[in-house]
């Protein structure tokens, strides 16, 4: 029962390499890691020879002219994974979806349909290859000592039945650790370190005893061994000797939800596309539908004719800035299951997005809607955009509705030649609404309306306020609107003291102001005219500064003013930019 | 006229970013007239505010911020009072004021009460009768008083006032652990009223005790508050004080405190609440200039263990904390000029400064009917007739005259108590046979000589007197004492504190700056750098004593792959720069105790140490010193350990009695050893610059070793003087003296002054100096120079050898002479002091090579070079070094009998013939073959090859079979060592001295689980491994491995095993066996695993006891390394031709004094050689020479002298061995 594994040695480097093939020839390095912080995380084979390892910083690597430097890239590595994927269950139905760079398949009865073993490992190789990958593939007895042969052996190899002590011997024993973590840790999350750890040390006993291939470990006698270390122990010596006899753990065809249509004349105006994209929604929703499903995600891409300029509101994001908070938010799918560790900090090039088939892995980023735009052609672009809900949903009115506005929100810009649909499948919302709570709006209007209201307001000023810790004024930012749970009603402790409201203008109001001595006498704010007269009392200023470790550093001056004017008298704070000199009414007392 | 009362400095330790200096200097700039300084629960910042001010012309203030719980036991009326309040408050609100401050919502800003600063009596909010405010920190708005605390300023007016402040403080720090939290030790209302006599008090800033009792329960329960101090204090000594940092919530605290302080016909008294100096400071060349207010954010990110962005509302609001002008204070305060008066008013009460410490030396207690004076003059008798009852008459008189006139000196300052408080403390040392020594400048001193406090004779050196003691300097006598550093050091101190009391005497503090890897690491914490990056960054800060012009930070940054360009890094960089010589905390000094006559608590706060039993006081050594606090430095020193050490193990093991103070002064071994540089280990005389000075000055007598000893300094080496010196003595050079006059002193240093007492008597002789005058030049152009100063004292100098005739070249070598030697140099009695315990060590190590270095390696860490240098210098010179057994080593390094076949020669007299060769006596103990140059490798009898696997049991594997495969890497060296030991079985047994490596060198095991082995193998020997790990359960795990990695473990069993077996073995007994088999002990077993390779035995060896008692590295590549020279050979080498060397780097240096020229020290089989790097080959190869463990060195061989080094024009990275070997890098 024959099995056969295909590894991708320097996988992060490879999915970087896949999108940009002419880098193929050269020294490459990947790198990860948030500004001034930004290190080397993987390097090919060019690489190491110019004395780039990972764990460098980039100005070390920048100083090796030869090495060209690339972001790491999720998405190409998603991307390139769901690849492998693919071009492993072209061969067979049975395929383990082992890691991000490993995948094993069950090659049991296909000697019949391909012919031997040893032709499907080049075959497979040659998939592969085709896919723009570089793999090593090996051909073993059971699924283990396969992928140990891939993550030992370069190019193709295959052992023959009861040959694998012998072929393995002389892989050193850290190849086995990785297999050895995964099958310890399980599925027991809070474990995974401990597990690791032990795995660690077992690998450290080894060192000490001088066992540093699978030839001498295979070697030891079982029970003696078996005192020492365990059943860990055994099970690492059975792997050495390949003799461990694990099932394959199939992972499900993926659940590939994407719609597409071509069209035979340009779509210009919204309205037509709306009537396509609703019949694209229909049949998605259908599809999912009839597997119980729904979808909290959905990807829309357009393919643009004679793309002009893109107007300004694409939105902008640079190598290295797209933040954690991002990244926490990105949820793995089925078909790309990618280890926390590997994924780190996030840098997409503006290149990187759309140049490979909109696929269900092709996981864009996770801002409620994400947009990317890139010439692919010299007739045509694309433009995509991503549209994350904050539960599943499955009513494609909701979805055209949320699509229009995004689509009104940043139109395409050009005419449109082709539109792919993606959803992301996920389990259908199964919760009640408690029989006590307060009547709140249904979950898919209240998302209509949240994104009707972003669209009018902008992304990053709807939602429900957080207060943040720090001086600087207006300190709080937006988050997504979520109804909290009730909460017990909070006791305010009695204040006798007066208390002063303080009603802001948003945005503050600009303003010119006389100062004498010292203090401001006269104010005119442009936008209200009312905001305009002579200063009869001011109290201040009041000095506050802060964040002088960042390039936004900021510092004021406020003031306290009671204005007279024909109107009558009113309190008003004011404040002074220390960085650009200009003059703010802020807002006014109660 | 404004004067700023409430400033806090750096010595708050991170509540405060400025110096003292820079506080007092500010203060100067802005024409205040006084100031004083208010450091958190102490006077840390005091002396050097003070001195500062003194200066320039500044009155200092002295006052602290007392950490002050109000809700403390009290039991007097108005606290009882305020206690019914309490109740009542509690009654009404059920919860406690924690509860309420976390449940209630925070406030917004503008919800809070606010005030005006600008020339308004109008509030917007008003301030009610109850409300109760939320207090808010200037560095954020969160409540500060935590658990009631509040800080409370307090101002010493007088002598009495200070003294109660210093007990207070005192008493506050010594009811906690040291670093106890401010809550812990603060003190109560019982305490203030116990020591408020005098003292000042205001009512605080938003953390003080006003504040607190505002955001508490209102405007009521503010003026209760102040109630409270005014019941403490007295009305007349209560400020009600107001601050003005542009906030608003802190000038509605401002109405309230005016409305109390109204209320209760209190005077107002306005601050600025000083954290730093000014608003900002240059940093580095000058260039940047970082906010202060910058640096005390950081600092508060240090303290709460917060990142600069997590730290939120605890950071400062703004940056007004700095000292404004007196114009700009009344400005702020225009609305309340009474604030501003009341500061004059207060400053002129505030009589105490620092001038009036009132401190006493203790009187030393003497028999009725004497006075301290006649006492001391009869000890002297007594030790003069026994120092010099045997000297020449004209040596006896001249030492008379020089005791009289320094008894005459001591009685006149009033000394004498001190004389015999020394006195005291070394005749205690003597009878508890604690080995004590003085040194420095006390060694010029006949009654210190005679008292037996010192060793050295002044009178028959002719040593200067005024080196020591004059009475124009105006300061006290400074007496420093070497002891054995360790426990006998301990003893020592603790009899200081039983005699004196615990608040008699006290250990000197040592103030921990910023300093570059603190600086570097914290700086990087507090902006949010991950550790790897920290340790990358800390790891740049280099300690290269060398700084080339072009070697800059940012080079040094752009080097390691950080871009200073990224702003967070410039910023970081720029912080780093700012903190440089910033207190962190208070540490204790390694010696110097503080004594005083009465309460020395009562002149200065004490804090307990973090080491058990020990007090501190809040000031450092120079601080006491400038303030005339005499201290007694009992200095720990690790060669006086290796000497008592050696005075027991002498006798036990060679059955000889060695009398360090009668040694043969004139030992012909020893001086043909110093000739030869043959002195690892020696102290003082161990380095690699004095190994390349001993053989061109080869020293024939003692004071040979004084000049040895003293030469090797930067002064002599910037003054130049080192070679002319070698030059004259070799006779290379005719003799010349500056001016004939200068003969006399400097004809024994053949014209070359090499002393600082030389120095002062030139200036005495040249120009007419007084002793005093003299030491006042030296000490201008000491460690703390001034400009103006030195100025001033070479005008008087030139002045005075005008006058003598002496001619202006005269003068100017004269001068060049002193002003280059004076900050670096040493006295003459301190070298001689030195050179007793070189010229000791140096005999020790001669005759008792064994014990030496049993004794050297038990007081490791000391010296120049690793325990794994002084193992292959100890096995080159013949002697065994047993490896470690668990069978039979002991915690320390022990000397053990090792029966030998028949040797005709003792192993160190065999030793003795073949220092500075590479060669080692054979298995046979035959005399050692001398023949290097033949290029075989001959192995030591204590390498493995000839011993069997890791030497564990010797004697049997001396004359056993050679069994064991990890020596067979060894080849023919093996084969002919077992042939050589088939031969003598014919031949008698005698025994040697080895040493056997003791358990403290297995790196990881603690020392509770190595004596439990000692104490378990003295009642049965272990059996096996698992007996072992059953009898000894302290030991885990790790231990047991490291033990069996080692080769500790391979005789605990009978049968013939390896380390691996070891290994195998542990791995079981270390598991639990489970309830059935717990009673069983398993045997034994050969393992399946193969046995250690060389080189992974040398790996386990350092790593895991940082040296190997096996072959030296370098011994197992030496057949591939063809055409490279031997440590041993270059002496056979002509001059000038070209070499290769190769080696482990055991040293780097790059001395500050060798214009960029780097060091290295590189350590084969045979030896140590030395190259030299110039500074452009080590630019072309900066990471291969700091980072690389082997290197190969082509250069030209420099064979001068007899001292060899190779000078590079090529360095190769070598692949040596993977094992980590220490390097003493970076002098």
């Amino acid at each position: 029962m024959p099995f056969a594994c295909i590894f991708v040695p320097d996988f992060p480097v490879e999915a970087v390499v896949r999108a940009e093939p002419r880098l193929r020839e050269q020294a490459l390095a990947v790198l990860a890691g948030k500004p001034p912080l930004v290190k080397v995380f993987a390097v090919n084979e060019k690489a190491r020879d110019c004395g780039v390892e990972p764990g460098m910083t980039k100005l070390q690597a920048e100083a090796s002219s030869e090495v060209a430097l690339r972001p790491r890239s999720l998405l190409q590595e998603a991307a390139a994974h769901a690849a492998l994927l693919d071009g492993a269950q072209s061969f067979s139905p049975r395929v383990e979806d082992t890691a991000a760079d490993t995948v094993i398949l069950d090659l049991a009865g296909l000697e019949r349909l391909f012919g031997a073993v040893a032709g499907i490992a080049r075959d497979l190789a040659r998939r592969i290859a085709d896919l723009g990958l570089e793999a090593n593939v090996a051909v073993a007895a059971n699924p283990d000592a396969a992928m140990h042969a891939a993550r030992g052996f370069p190019g193709i190899t295959v052992i023959p039945n009861g040959k694998e002590a012998e072929r393995l011997g002389d892989l050193p024993v850290d190849v086995l650790l990785g297999n050895f973590r995964s099958q310890e840790s399980g599925k027991q999350k809070p474990d995974v370190q401990d597990k690791d750890q032990r795995a660690l040390e077992i690998l450290a006993t080894l060192d000490r005893w001088g066992v540093r291939n699978c030839r001498t470990l295979a070697a030891l006698p079982e029970v003696a061994l078996s005192e020492r270390l365990g059943q860990a122990g055994l099970r690492l010596q059975k792997m050495a000797r390949g003799t461990t006899g694990r099932s394959l753990l199939a992972s499900e065809p993926a659940l590939d939800f994407e719609e597409a249509v071509e069209l035979e004349y340009p779509v210009e105006l919204l309205e037509p596309l709306a009537f396509l994209l609703n019949r694209l929604l229909e049949q998605l929703c259908a599809r999912l539908s009839a597997r119980a499903l729904a979808t909290n995600e959905l990807r829309l891409r357009l393919e643009l004719q004679n793309s002009p300029q893109r107007h300004g509101d694409t939105e902008k994001i640079d190598d290295f800035e797209i933040d954690d908070c991002r990244l926490k938010n990105q949820k793995t799918n089925s078909s790309s299951r990618m280890n926390a560790d590997e994924r780190g900090s996030e840098s997409i090039p503006h290149s990187s997005f759309i140049n490979h088939p909109f696929s269900r892995n092709s996981k864009l980023e996770t801002h409620d809607f994400t947009d990317n735009w890139q010439p692919t052609t010299d007739n045509c672009s694309l433009y995509a955009r991503a549209l994350h809900l904050p539960l599943p949903m499955l009513n494609p009115k909701t979805f055209l509705k949320l699509l229009q506005l995004e689509l009104q929100a940043h139109p395409p810009g050009a005419p449109v030649n082709k539109v792919w649909l993606a959803a992301e499948p996920v389990r259908p919302r199964a919760a009640q609404a408690g029989l006590f709570l307060p009547l709140s709006p249904e979950p898919e209007k209240l998302e209509l309306t949240l994104a009707r209201l972003a669209g009018v307001v902008g992304k990053t000023r709807a939602g429900s306020p957080e207060v943040l810790d720090t001086h600087r004024p207006e300190n709080f930012r937006l988050r997504h609107f979520a109804p909290a749970a009730p909460r017990q009603k909070m006791e305010m402790p009695e204040r006798p003291g007066a208390l002063t409201a303080l009603r802001l203008f948003r945005p503050a109001l600009r303003a010119s102001v006389l100062m004498h001595a010292g203090a401001p006498v006269r104010i005119t704010a442009a936008i209200q005219p009312e905001v305009r007269g002579e200063i009869v009392w001011s109290a201040g200023p009041w000095h506050a500064s802060g964040e002088w470790w960042k390039e936004d550093a900021w510092a004021r001056e406020e003031w306290d003013v009671i204005l007279q004017n024909e109107t009558g008298a009113a309190l008003y704070r004011l404040y002074r930019n220390a960085s650009s000199g200009q003059w703010f009414v802020e807002g006014t007392y109660d | 006229m404004y004067i700023e009362l409430h400033s806090r400095s750096a010595f708050s330790f991170l509540e405060g970013s400025s110096l003292p200096e820079e506080l007092a200097g500010v203060c100067a700039q802005l024409s205040m007239p006084a100031m004083a300084l208010l450091d958190r629960d102490g006077v840390y910042g005091a002396p050097r505010f003070h001195l500062a001010a003194k200066k320039l012309g500044v009155r200092a203030h002295i006052g602290a911020e007392i950490t002050f719980s109000p809700q403390r036991h009290r039991d007097t009326e108005g606290i009882e009072e305020l206690k019914n309040e309490e109740c009542r408050m509690k009654c009404e609100q059920p919860t406690t004021d924690t509860e309420r401050r976390t449940s209630s919502p925070p406030m917004n800003a503008d919800q809070r009460g606010s005030g005006s600063i600008h020339h308004s009596s109008f509030s917007i909010h008003h301030w009610h009768r109850n409300s109760r405010l939320e207090t808010r920190n200037s560095a954020g708005h969160r409540p500060l008083t935590t658990d009631h605390c509040a800080r409370l300023p307090l101002l010493a007016a007088s002598r009495a006032a200070y003294q109660n402040l210093c007990r207070l403080i005192t008493r506050m720090k010594m009811r906690g652990p040291k670093d106890a939290p401010p809550e812990q030790i603060a003190a109560t209302a019982d305490d203030l009223a116990e020591f408020s006599q005098g003292l000042v008090c205001l009512t605080g800033d938003e953390h003080g005790p006003l504040a607190a009792a505002l955001a508490r329960g209102g405007i009521e329960q503010g003026r209760r508050a102040v109630e409270l101090l005014i019941h403490i204090f007295g009305r007349e000594n209560v400020y009600v004080e107001l601050q003005r940092h542009f906030h608003r919530e802190q000038e509605a605290r401002n109405q309230a405190a005016v409305e109390i302080a109204c209320s209760l016909g209190l005077p107002l008294l306005a601050t600025n609440g000083v954290s730093y100096a000014s608003p900002a400071r240059g940093v580095g060349d000058g260039s940047h200039a970082i906010s202060e207010r910058e640096v005390l954010d950081v600092f508060t990110c240090l303290r709460h263990h917060r990142t600069l962005d997590t730290a939120g509302r605890l950071l400062a609001r703004n940056g007004e904390r700095y000292v404004k002008s007196p114009q700009e204070m009344a400005r702020l305060f225009a609305d309340l000029p009474r604030a501003i008066a009341a500061t004059e008013e207060l400053s002129s009460r505030l009589e105490f400064t620092l001038n009036d410490l009132g401190y006493e030396f203790p009187r030393y207690p003497v028999p009725e009917g004497e006075n301290m004076m006649s006492f001391l003059r009869q000890r002297t008798e007594e030790g003069f007739r026994e120092r010099y009852g045997r000297a020449t008459r004209d040596l006896r008189q001249r030492a008379k005259r020089q005791i009289e006139r320094e008894l005459a000196l001591i009685e006149k300052l009033d000394l004498s108590g001190y004389f015999l408080i020394v006195w005291d403390i070394v005749s205690f040392c003597r009878q508890q046979r604690i080995l004590v020594q003085g040194r420095g400048s006390a060694a010029n001193s006949a009654v210190c000589y005679s008292l037996g406090i010192t060793a050295v004779d002044p009178v028959g050196m002719d040593l200067l007197f005024e080196r020591f003691l004059s009475e124009e300097r105006g300061e006290w006598p400074d007496i420093d004492l070497d002891l054995p550093s360790g426990d006998q050091r301990e003893r020592a101190i603790q009899y200081v504190y039983e005699r004196y009391s615990q608040r008699g005497a006290a250990m000197t503090a040592n103030v921990i700056t910023y300093r570059g890897r603190l600086a570097a690491r914290e700086m990087g914490k507090v902006l949010g750098f991950d550790t790897e990056t920290l340790d990358r960054l800390s790891g740049l800060v280099g300690s290269w004593e060398y700084k080339d012009p072009s070697d800059t930070l940012e080079r040094q940054f752009g080097q390691a792959g950080f871009d200073l360009c990224h702003p967070r890094m410039r910023k970081y960089f720029e912080l780093c720069l700012a903190v440089q010589d910033l207190p962190r905390h208070l540490g204790q000094h390694s010696g110097g105790m503080v004594i005083c006559q009465g309460q020395l608590d009562s002149v200065v706060p004490l804090e307990p140490a973090s080491m058990p039993g020990r007090v501190v006081v809040q000031w450092d050594k120079e601080d006491c010193a400038d303030l005339g606090i005499i201290k007694v430095d009992l200095l720990g020193l690790g060669m006086m350990a290796v000497l008592e050490d050696c005075l027991h193990l002498i006798p036990e093991h060679y059955g000889e009695e060695v009398d360090l103070a009668h040694l043969p002064p004139d030992d012909p071994e020893v001086y043909s050893v110093l000739q030869k540089a043959d002195t690892i280990g020696m102290f003082q005389i161990e380095s690699r610059a004095q190994m390349s000075c001993l053989p061109r000055l080869r020293p024939a007598n003692f004071y040979d070793i004084v000049v040895q000893v003293a030469i090797i300094r930067p002064g002599p080496i910037v003054g130049e003087m080192v070679n002319p010196y070698i030059k004259r003595r070799q006779g290379r050079e005719p003799l010349h003296y500056p001016h004939p006059s200068l003969e006399p002193v400097l004809a024994r240093t053949l014209g070359v002054p090499l002393f600082q007492e030389q120095l002062l008597r030139m200036a005495m002789i040249a120009a007419g100096f007084t002793g005093g005058e003299a030491e006042e030049l030296r000490r201008a152009f000491g460690f703390k120079r001034s400009e103006a100063r030195m100025r001033d004292i070479e005008v008087k100098l030139r002045a005075g050898m005008q006058r003598n005739g002496i001619t202006p070249e005269a003068q100017e070598e004269i001068i060049h002479s002193i002003t280059s030697f004076a900050l670096y140099g040493f006295p003459e009695s301190h070298a001689a002091s030195f050179a007793l315990l070189a010229y000791a060590s140096a005999y020790l190590k001669t005759h008792y090579l064994a014990a030496f270095t049993a004794a050297l390696l038990n007081n490791q860490p000391m010296g120049f070079y690793s325990p794994a240098t002084i193992v292959k210098d100890a096995q080159r010179h013949g002697l065994k070094i047993k490896p470690i057994d668990v069978m039979k080593s002991d915690w320390l390094c022990t000397v053990e009998q090792w029966p030998v076949a028949g040797s005709q020669l003792p192993v160190e007299q065999s030793a003795l013939s073949s220092q500075h060769s590479a060669t080692v006596p054979s298995a046979l103990g035959s005399r050692p073959s001398a023949d290097c140059s033949r290029g075989s490798v001959i192995p030591s009898e204590s390498e493995p090859s000839l011993r069997g696997e890791d030497e564990s049991r010797d004697l049997a594997l001396d004359f056993s079979p050679q069994t064991d495969a990890d020596q067979r890497g060894s080849g023919a060296i093996c084969q002919s060592a077992i042939g050589n030991r088939q031969f003598s079985r014919n031949l008698t047994l005698e025994t040697r001295n080895s040493v056997r490596l003791g358990l403290r060198y297995v790196k990881g095991l603690r020392e509770e689980a190595a004596r439990a082995i000692v104490r378990q193998r003295s009642q049965r020997p272990f059996t096996s491994i698992d007996d072992l790990a059953r009898h000894v359960p302290e030991l885990r795990k790790n231990e047991l491995v490291t033990l069996a990695q080692i080769g500790a473990l391979n005789s605990v069993t009978t049968v013939q095993w390896h380390r691996r077996d070891a290994l195998w073995q542990v791995e079981r007994a270390a598991r639990a066996a489970g309830p059935l088999l717990e009673g069983i002990a398993e045997r034994d077993s050969a393992s399946p695993l193969a046995r250690m390779s060389n080189e992974e035995r040398l790996v386990a060896d350092f790593r895991g006891t940082g040296l190997t008692v096996g072959r030296h590295p370098m011994a197992y590549r030496r057949v591939q390394l063809r055409g490279v020279q031997r440590a041993c050979d270059l002496q056979n080498i002509k001059h000038g031709r070209r070499v290769r060397i190769a080696g482990s780097i055991i040293a780097r240096q790059r001395p500050g004094t060798a214009r960029g020229f780097v060091f290295l020290s590189l350590e084969d089989e045979t030896g140590i050689a030395n190259a030299i790097i110039t500074p452009d080959l080590f630019e072309k190869n900066r990471l291969l020479l700091i980072r690389e463990q082997f290197l190969l060195i082509e250069g030209t061989l420099q064979n001068l002298d007899h001292v060899l080094s190779v000078k590079a024009n090529r360095v190769l990275p070598l692949q040596v061995s993977s094992a980590e070997i220490a390097s003493h890098d970076f002098h």
